[in-house]
């Protein structure tokens, strides 16, 4: 073979591997950062959930003084919170936040007929505060979902697929209580 | 001779575009696995927004060439010049600025930067100047003002042209970025608001570009295939040429 055919060859063969790898190497890269991203925004409504169970106790006791027939709702907040405190995993933390968010509702919604209630300052700044919160919850629980939606996709695909394996990466969980444990959750009046 | 030296350039170039597909395939990588953030829940880090551009300061940019208000602009003046058999356009003067500008959707407004951007919007403006043609009025102003000729010593016109582009209020971006917080906002105010943070430079990719997700997605599929594909072709070819021209093929 002539020196100019092996060089011609070599550098086919050069040219194949650094593509291959440099393709490998991204896809591993990706993988790994949508791993960390996944995380990141975990951490993220995390620190919301926090946020809005701290502003709890001071809305009940804002709220505990007129709503004498809501006592079960609040009564259920609380326990929602207490649950949230010590909830570990991502299913027992989706499924407080669930019934808090719920619980949030229905109290902002019968807030309606409480005029003295509507009127008071403190329960004013505790309701917006709170619905910041929630609406910034309702983006970032959306944005881990779409986060983890295209891990678990990407995880799937071939050739991602065999560096998921490699990395052993399974599929993560989307932030949404089970369906089992909203059959649980009664908010009456 | 010559034909050695073209191979050599494109032996260059053909490896420079086998890189940069790479480049590229990694921005659409990024592109495509970051969700969309809504502006109200911005967390720190690397975020990709849409949003309609609002002037940040009372004083926006005007454009040098057709002197429209803006945010961001880049423009170039180029020549086309001709020695003995070769011609070729030749840019004269280029530039670009930008000043920090709002993105705008439904759930809020927040401080975007471009300093430091890699800006992927289209040519705006693109005026030309030839025999019997001249620049048009603001260009002959701009021209006069960085002393650029544009007719020749006998007093006809150079073949020229001008080309510009533009980010101006209300145009649609897409921003990938990194937020932080704004570090001439002072901290602890108490009051949140849109200035807090800003999306600049500061992560892997700081990416602005006016279309929309889905078409630079598509564009930048075309440049990976094109330039890593492309790249590789072109640098083989012109290995084939320079083997063969030292007679080792």
């Amino acid at each position: 073979m002539a020196i100019g055919t092996g060089i011609f060859i070599g550098a086919i063969v050069v040219l194949v591997v650094i593509g291959v790898l440099a393709f490998f190497i991204g896809v591993y890269n990706t993988l790994v950062r949508l791993k960390n991203d996944i995380k990141k925004s975990f951490a993220n409504i995390d620190v919301l959930l926090k946020q809005r169970s701290d502003e709890l106790p001071k809305l009940i006791a804002s709220v505990k003084g007129y709503m004498k027939h809501e006592k079960s709702t609040l009564a259920e907040l609380t326990k929602a919170r207490t649950d949230f405190l010590k909830a570990k995993t991502l299913a027992q933390k989706a499924r407080a936040d669930d019934i808090i968010s719920g619980a949030l509702k229905t109290i902002f919604a019968v807030a309606e007929n409480y005029p003295n209630l509507k009127a008071n300052e403190n329960f004013i700044q505790l309701q917006g505060r709170i619905s910041g919160i929630e609406n910034e919850l309702a983006d970032r629980r959306e944005f881990y979902n779409d986060s983890v939606n295209t891990y678990n996709i990407r995880i799937q695909s071939i050739p991602d697929v065999f560096i998921a394996r490699m990395l052993r990466y399974t599929s993560e969980q989307l932030f949404k209580a089970a369906e089992s444990d909203k059959k649980d959750v009664k908010v009456e009046f | 001779m010559e034909s050695i030296m073209y191979a050599l350039v494109g032996f260059g170039l053909g490896l420079f575009g086998f890189y940069y597909g790479f480049a590229r395939l990694q921005l659409k990588r990024l592109i495509e696995t970051t969700p969309t953030s809504t502006v109200r829940s911005i967390a720190m880090g690397t975020v990709e927004v849409q949003g309609i551009v609002a002037p940040a300061k009372k004083t926006l940019l005007t454009s040098p060439l057709s002197g429209k208000p803006c945010v961001y602009y880049a423009y170039a003046v180029e020549e086309y010049r001709s020695s003995g058999k070769h011609s070729r356009w030749v840019t004269i003067r280029s530039g670009s600025k930008g000043t920090p500008f709002f993105a705008r959707d439904k759930t809020g407004s927040v401080l975007v930067d471009p300093q430091g951007a890699k800006i992927e919007i289209p040519k705006d403006i693109r005026y030309e100047s030839r025999l019997g043609i001249d620049p048009p009025k603001s260009v002959q102003k701009f021209l006069k003002t960085e002393r650029i000729p544009f007719e020749s010593f006998f007093g006809m016109n150079k073949t020229m042209r001008f080309t510009e582009s533009y980010i101006a209020p209300e145009d649609t971006l897409y921003v990938l970025g990194y937020a932080q917080d704004n570090p001439h906002v002072e901290e602890g105010t108490g009051q949140k608001n849109e200035e807090d943070i800003v999306i600049g430079k500061g992560g892997r990719v700081f990416f602005i570009s006016d279309k929309p997700e889905k078409d630079i997605l598509k564009t930048l599929s075309w440049n990976v295939y094109l330039f890593i594909y492309g790249g590789a072709a072109l640098s083989l070819a012109c290995l084939a040429v320079i083997l063969i021209y030292f007679g080792l093929f």
